[in-house]
């Protein structure tokens, strides 16, 4: 059966551009890699593009693929399905899958200090802390409901008590009071909801106990064996990028306007707000993706709570060790 | 001269109906501006056509290809199955799968399966078969018999037979199964751009505009996204149109069983039946086979079965399923009924005052072909987060195949029914309580089959993307968590209660035909 052994070139044929990026013979060729990012291209990405464009990677002797993610891309699936070697995810959903289904995956570096999302309402009407959610009803990603519950059990809070729907990355029912609050990047949203003649009012579900990273960089057993030098290349250009970036949070984005940041519907005022944002959560003294014990430690116990029982192998800081040297 | 004061008056209650739109935007009636007045939106759209092209390219794209491979496999399988009624047969539980199934719960399998592009384009392609098989298998079938001997008289074969006639007499029936057909791909193409991670699409930039809180943006890519699939709808129509004497601009058709040859024994039928039921297994794990997922993602009939049924997982799985089901069934039940009654009105008052449908038609026009994934925001926006928004939603995608059908029914009444009742000064309601409404008991049973499984879809597409309740919104989460079992487990629980439902109907249908009512086809 001739077509069984060309079944991938079969697909390749059907999908003529976008099928050459991504599939797993391609993921694996010698120094190239291929990310998937966790959401559509704004400034949470910027260091990457930075790096990209100034050459970081190439200089590292690597050859990046950037895949951009979206409200409905599950980044680990990315990896699971061989589209991508490295993928920047939620910690919460990374180690549930890998504690309850056995997934090969491995944490080898953490982009947020401090997970940036919280809880957003209207100054008028301000949610200031996890006791204030009672009776409230709050808009949450599907994705992201867990975090909440965590944050919920945290605060001795019983999650009957908040009535959670899902949310569409759409502030408009917030702004005209269809619901009280809503989950969602606090470096991001408050932006949003001021352009509405509104001003806004948040908390870092962070500063409530619930202290996870963000945009955990995750990889395969098999990538982080198999690929070793080409992901400390990464984190090393990665890295770079984003210093690069924070020199001046106002400087990047418009340079990006007609290239990465075409066509994402938002505004380049709204990404430079959010970049200026984003800064104090991702700084770390020992340099961006930095992950030490005792933030470890914290996201497995804050995971914990909700009964995703993770361990300290999940993370391997060796490469960030390897960066350093 | 009634014809040209008819059309004119359809244009005034058109123009009407488009001023008060733009009246309630200007006023801002409708929820606190959400409704932004036409113009606010065409002016919108205009002058950020430069941002919308790539996505609009994109989604042409992969809908136009999805489209042509759909209607390519569509095609031939009606030669098939019309050259060899086994093979018809045989696929029967594939074609039902087909009809039945909720695109937004293989979307989340295709876009992690096959890559970006080729996802898109068999979501379209999928959505576009069933339609088109149908449309095209009926087209076949109804070539005209005296012919068929003629030819067979001559000598001709089967194949002969084929090239000659039936696919002759099938093309103007391919061309309105393309009108279905055409604003199916559409949807099946936006529909697998979300959760692709696609730079472009409509339905990428819809996510992306989501979050900035400016209604006429939301309806600019909605009604962008309308207008090409009208624009498939309407360039099917015309050829349609030009293809055949009478004019079928609307046409809907519903497979209906084809009756087994008299002559089958009942072993020889189980064998058939059983073999259509245990095919579409057998494709699904040669599929997973051949595809080479990960275990955690490619769970197989056996590996559902023990999600569901036998493994550590069924406990919490089938609580968290039951639970989804129970809100889940009845609104779909309820939304269709509902959408059945607005059907039966809408018909009826076409009957009475046909100026008021044809007003109405473009408007049902613009909810049929609207992508779902694209009318939903829309309907929350007006609509909010409750039962209504869901309601509203299984509504509008129910009732226009279900007034089609009615329509196409009354039509059907031969005219000296009615010039009966007439010579005895029967009132245009007694007419429709002596003969239309009788006779449109049989149709409406047509017209709930075709809504079946539309109202599934609606209500999971407004349960994902607005209430946060039911199966969409089990779904959603099972992908959030990687729960790839669930997911294979909605997909396959909501094909089964789609055919369920389905069944249902037919069983209806026969208990009631089986005691006729008063004055029905008493033209007979």
């Amino acid at each position: 059966m001739p077509f069984m052994t060309n079944r991938r070139r079969f697909i390749q044929l059907l999908g003529a551009s976008a099928a050459v990026t991504g599939l797993p013979g391609r993921a694996f060729a010698a120094n190239s890699l291929t990310m998937q990012a966790a959401w559509i291209n704004d400034a949470e990405f910027a260091g990457y593009f930075v790096a990209i464009d100034a050459g970081f990677y190439q200089a590292e002797g690597l050859n990046l693929n950037y895949l951009s993610g979206g409200p409905d891309v599950i980044p680990e699936s990315s990896i699971i399905a061989g589209k991508a070697d490295l993928a920047l995810t939620s910690p919460d959903t990374t180690i549930k899958i890998i504690a309850e289904q056995g997934a090969p995956f491995k944490i080898i570096g953490a982009q947020y200090q401090k997970n940036p999302v919280g809880i957003v309402s209207l100054a008028r009407a301000p949610i200031n802390s996890p006791e204030e959610l009672k009776g409230k009803t709050l808009a949450v990603p599907p994705v992201n409901v867990i975090s909440v519950q965590a944050m919920l059990a945290i605060n001795g809070i019983n999650k009957s008590d908040v009535n959670i729907i899902p949310y569409a990355y759409d502030p408009t029912p917030l702004i005209k009071g269809e619901i009280d609050a809503s989950l969602d990047f606090v470096t991001n949203v408050p932006y949003t909801i001021e352009q509405a003649g509104e001003e806004a009012a948040s908390f870092l579900l962070y500063d409530f106990g619930y202290k996870t990273y963000n945009d955990a960089v995750v990889v395969s057993e098999e990538v982080l064996k198999g690929k070793r030098g080409e992901l400390v290349a990464w984190l090393k250009a990665s890295r770079k990028g984003w210093h690069t970036n924070f020199a001046d949070t106002a400087v990047y984005p418009p340079k990006f306007k007609n290239t990465w940041f075409s066509g994402t519907g938002r505004t380049i005022e709204n990404e430079i707000y959010f970049n200026g944002a984003q800064r104090p959560l991702m700084e770390h003294s020992d340099g961006v993706f930095a992950m030490d014990e005792e933030g470890i430690n914290a996201n497995l116990e804050s995971l914990a709570r909700i009964g995703i029982k993770g361990s300290r192998d999940i993370f391997d800081t060796t490469l960030l060790e390897e960066v350093e040297a | 001269m009634i014809r040209v004061r008819d059309h004119t008056a359809t244009l005034g209650l058109v123009l009407g109906l488009l001023l008060l739109w733009e009246v309630a935007g200007q006023l801002r009636w409708v929820a606190d501006g959400t409704l932004p007045p036409l113009s606010g939106i065409f002016t919108r759209l205009v002058s950020e056509w430069r941002e919308y092209s790539p996505h609009v390219i994109a989604t042409l794209r992969s809908a136009s290809l999805g489209f042509v491979f759909g209607n390519v496999v569509a095609v031939l399988a009606a030669v098939c199955f019309c050259l060899w009624p086994l093979t018809e047969r045989l696929f029967r539980g594939i074609n039902i799968a087909a009809f039945t199934v909720p695109p937004i719960a293989v979307a989340p399998v295709l876009v992690i399966a096959l890559d970006g592009d080729v996802a898109r384009i068999t979501l379209a392609a999928l959505l576009v078969y069933f339609p088109t098989m149908t449309a095209a298998l009926a087209g076949m079938q109804s070539a005209d018999p005296g012919a068929i001997d003629l030819i067979r008289a001559y000598g001709g074969t089967d194949f002969k037979l084929m090239r000659h006639l039936r696919l002759r007499n099938a093309l103007p029936f391919i061309m309105s199964g393309f009108q279905v057909a055409a604003p199916a791909a559409v949807l099946g193409a936006i529909l697998a751009e979300f959760g692709s991670g696609a730079r472009w699409g409509l339905g990428t930039f819809l996510l992306g505009s989501l979050g900035r809180a400016e209604p006429d943006r939301l309806w600019g890519i909605g009604l962008t996204a309308t207008a090409i699939a009208g624009l498939g709808y309407a360039l099917s129509a015309i050829l349609a149109a030009r293809m055949t004497d009478t004019n079928r601009a609307v046409n809907v058709s519903v497979a209906a069983p084809a009756a087994e040859a008299a002559t089958d024994s009942q072993w020889k039928r189980a064998m058939a039946l059983a073999a259509a039921i245990l095919l579409p297994f057998l494709i699904w794990q040669l599929l997973l086979w051949w595809a080479e997922l990960s275990p955690i993602i490619a769970k197989t009939p056996l590996g559902v079965v023990d999600y569901l049924l036998t493994g550590k997982t069924a406990a919490s799985a089938q609580e968290r399923l039951f639970a989804a089901l129970a809100e889940t069934i009845p609104i779909t039940i309820f939304g269709m009924l509902v959408g059945l009654g607005v059907a039966f009105g809408l018909a009826l008052l076409s009957f009475t005052s046909p100026i008021v449908t044809r007003a109405l038609l473009p408007f049902a026009l613009v909810t049929q072909t609207m992508p779902l994934v694209a009318l939903t925001p829309l309907a929350v926006l007006v609509f909010g987060r409750g039962v209504t928004v869901t309601l509203v939603i299984t509504i509008s995608v129910t009732f226009f195949a279900a007034f089609v059908v009615l329509v196409q029914g009354f039509a059907l009444i031969p005219r000296a029914a009615f010039d009966l009742v007439s010579v005895y000064g029967a009132s245009t309601t007694k007419k429709l309580n002596l003969i239309a409404i009788p006779a449109s008991r049989q149709w409406i049973f047509v017209a709930a089959r075709l809504a079946l499984p539309k109202a599934l879809l609606g209500v999971m597409i407004a349960e994902w993307l607005a209430t946060g309740k039911g199966l969409g919104n089990l779904l959603n989460q099972s992908r959030g968590y990687l729960d790839y079992g669930m997911i294979w487990t909605v997909a396959i629980v909501s094909i089964l209660l789609s055919i369920l439902l389905y069944q249902l109907a037919g069983l209806a249908e026969w208990w009631l035909s089986r005691r006729p009512a008063d004055g029905s086809k008493s033209w007979n």
